[in-house]
């Protein structure tokens, strides 16, 4: 494996090596460079942002932008800090995924090993639902989510995670198991195991990597998301939603080192999901195009 | 009334219908082979004997219980495929006894089931690979194992041994046809290798395009093959099939054919019932290894016919050498002894045991004699 990668890399001199990983820093060190404003000012008091430099580090280190974005600002009228906000936030964001991941597992399954009449229109359906933008649904949903009595609450926001999911890890999970040899599951059938027994005890315990892409793209999408947030949400918004309300408050002075804290608090946790499942990321992406 | 019924079977998907009527009845501890080329539907069948393929018209039978509806477990069958289809999630010891838990069997019982069958397989040492650990004729013997603790009536195989490379699956064919002599177990193979047919089947049964061409044991369907299709189809290198006209000489029928010169020459057949056939075309049908050098010929064969023919090409293949000719028009196989003194281009005085002779209808193709 090593001796060709070696191969098809192109060879080159030292001085040419120097300069493409000079340019390749240059690089890295301009995209971190917001993370860097964002971490340092978030650690410096008020007066050093206003008065001074923003890329300097601070001269006082403190850590009460921090403590004020999580637990005492004012978001909106009520001075709470981004705590409940972030809590909707996970309220919301783990059943939606675990949900949408298992019904598309669910789906792929039936729609690659129990293939029936129209499955294919089935399928042809849920793919276009990808492509549905999200703000020509808004009132129908709002109509729906009323008449379900989930309106302005966490289950209502899972729901439309779902349904608007459901598109993605169908598919996600359907290519992955179009090419899980159905001779497999005729084996399993003879072996006198069932639907759900086949799919939990033959097929999940190899979905592995296809698992991770979907938990990571849907985690990221409705973590990050904002829109259905602040339109049903009601007075379980999530942290998008506050941190906006936060940033955007029109009285008072601008704290802006409160506001890089929360912005940083409500990018954690999707950074958190890319470093624990991001390597099994691009091999799962991989896993259909490469037969193994 | 067999042990394994398959009575008047048909198969249709949509409009197609891709198997016509198969009959056959298997008796308890036979192993029967479905041999044919690809798309003839032996698969098919096969499936549908275990359930994974509805049956569209006609019923099978095991054990006089008609199975149409059973699901693919109830039927106590066991199944070996192509890609022998283990769980790559779980163990060699897991794969064998999945079925077992499955259907509820305790876990003791389930162990010493494992345990014998292992051994007997000699894959006791691998129960805690997994497949991926496996090289092909290990997964082979695994895929057999796990049929084999079932216990099943009636043992499938699709095509089990076209994954191994060639050596391995004349050990494997050996080890299959050992198995089965000393476990009498009722088998149905898939193949469409005509040795493979051969040598494991105690009948077999040739198919084509959804026939059933012809079902008897493999001498039967070797010496008297149904049709050109079945005598063509069977033995390697093919049965030549000449035409010829039938004449009738010192009340004897014989074949007329013409050599490489277009000399016309008799060969006097055996068999009776052919004096309807006088001055008609017909198709003659001799083995390679029928014609040999005099000295080559079978001494128990009581006709033996000179012919002397111009050789076209030699081929030597060691214990073997195969030798082409032209009769009638045609390119004909003879397989001589290694060292038999043919050289091409020359003449040799062939020797035609047309005792093992056969004619064909060239109309309907069909074996008249
Ligand atoms: N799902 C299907 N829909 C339509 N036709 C099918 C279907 N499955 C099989 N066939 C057709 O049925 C015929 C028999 O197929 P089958 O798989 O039984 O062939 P086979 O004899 O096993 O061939 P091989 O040696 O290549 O495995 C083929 O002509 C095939 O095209
Ligand atoms: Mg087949």
């Amino acid at each position: 494996m090593s001796a060709v990668t070696q191969d098809t890399a192109v060879s080159t001199g030292r001085a040419t090596r120097v300069f493409l990983y000079l340019i390749l820093i240059l690089f890295a060190l301009f995209y971190l460079l917001p993370l860097y404003v964002m971490g340092v000012n978030s650690l410096k008091p008020l007066p050093e942002i206003t008065g001074g430099n923003m890329m300097a580090l601070p001269q006082t280190w403190t850590l009460d932008p921090w403590r004020s974005a999580w637990s005492t600002a004012q978001i909106g009228v009520e001075p709470t800090g981004l705590r409940p906000y972030f809590l909707n936030s996970i309220l919301m964001v783990v059943p939606a995924v675990a949900i949408s991941t298992i019904v598309g597992a669910l789906n792929g399954y039936v729609l690659t090993k129990w293939r029936f009449r129209g499955d294919t229109w089935v399928f042809g359906l849920m793919l276009f639902s990808c492509f549905i933008p999200f703000q020509i649904i808004l009132i129908p949903m709002a109509v729906v989510l009323g008449k379900l009595g989930l309106a302005g609450s966490v289950p209502g926001l899972i729901l439309v995670h779902v349904v608007y999911g459901i598109g993605f890890t169908t598919l996600y999970f359907r290519n992955y198991y179009a090419s899980f040899p159905t001779e497999l599951i005729r084996a399993a059938q003879i072996d006198g195991a069932g639907f759900f027994r086949i799919f939990w005890r033959i097929l999940l315990p190899v979905s592995g990597p296809i698992a991770v892409v979907s938990v990571i793209w849907q985690f990221t999408n409705i973590w990050n998301d904002f829109l259905f947030g602040v339109s049903f949400g009601g007075t379980s918004q999530p942290m998008t939603v506050a941190l906006n309300n936060l940033v955007q408050s029109s009285t008072g002075v601008k704290e802006y080192n409160v506001h890089f804290a929360g912005a940083i608090l409500a990018a954690l946790p999707t950074l958190f999901v890319y470093i624990v499942a991001g390597r099994y990321f691009v091999r799962g992406l991989m896993a259909g195009s490469v037969k193994g | 009334m067999g042990f394994l019924d398959i009575r008047n079977v048909t198969k249709s998907y949509g409009q197609v219908e891709v198997l016509h009527r198969v009959d056959i009845a298997v008796e308890e501890g036979e192993f029967l082979v479905l041999v044919g080329p690809s798309g003839c539907g032996k698969s098919t069948l096969l499936n549908m004997i275990a359930g994974l393929e509805a049956i569209t018209g006609g019923e099978i039978a095991i054990k006089d219980r008609v199975i149409n509806g059973v699901h693919p477990s109830k039927r106590n069958i066991a199944m070996v495929f192509q890609s022998y289809a283990l769980y790559p999630n779980m163990t060699v010891g897991q794969n064998m006894t999945f079925g077992l838990e499955m259907h509820g069997v305790p876990k003791p019982e389930r162990d010493k089931a494992l345990v014998s069958v292992a051994k007997l397989l000699q894959i006791d040492h691998l129960l805690d690979r997994k497949p991926g650990q496996l090289s092909g004729g290990q997964r082979q013997r695994v895929a057999m194992g796990r049929a084999l603790v079932r216990n099943p009536d009636v043992f499938l195989f699709d095509e089990p041994l076209s994954n191994l490379d060639a050596k391995l699956r004349v050990d494997m064919r050996t080890e299959i046809k050992k198995l089965h002599h000393n476990l009498k177990t009722t088998i149905v193979y898939v193949t469409h290798d005509q040795i493979e047919a051969m040598t494991l089947s105690t009948r077999i049964a040739v198919m084509n395009k959804g026939h059933v061409q012809q079902l008897g044991t493999p001498k039967e369907i070797y010496d008297t093959p149904a049709n050109v299709f079945v005598a063509t189809f069977m033995g390697s290198p093919a049965m030549n099939i000449v035409p010829a006209t039938l004449v009738i000489e010192g009340g004897r029928p014989q074949a007329a054919v013409t050599d490489a010169e277009g000399q016309v020459r008799h060969l006097r057949f055996s068999q009776p019932g052919l004096a309807a056939w006088e001055g008609k075309p017909i198709l003659l049908g001799i083995r390679p290894e029928a014609i040999t050098d005099p000295e080559g010929a079978d001494r128990k064969s009581g006709n033996i016919v000179a012919l002397r023919n111009r050789v076209t090409v030699t081929e030597p293949a060691g214990a073997d050498t195969f030798v082409t000719m032209t009769l009638s028009g045609k390119d004909a196989i003879a397989r001589m002894r290694a060292d038999a003194n043919v050289v091409a281009g020359q003449a040799f005085d062939f020797a035609v045991n047309m005792e093992k002779a056969v004619a064909f209808d060239p109309a309907t193709e069909e074996r008249i004699a």
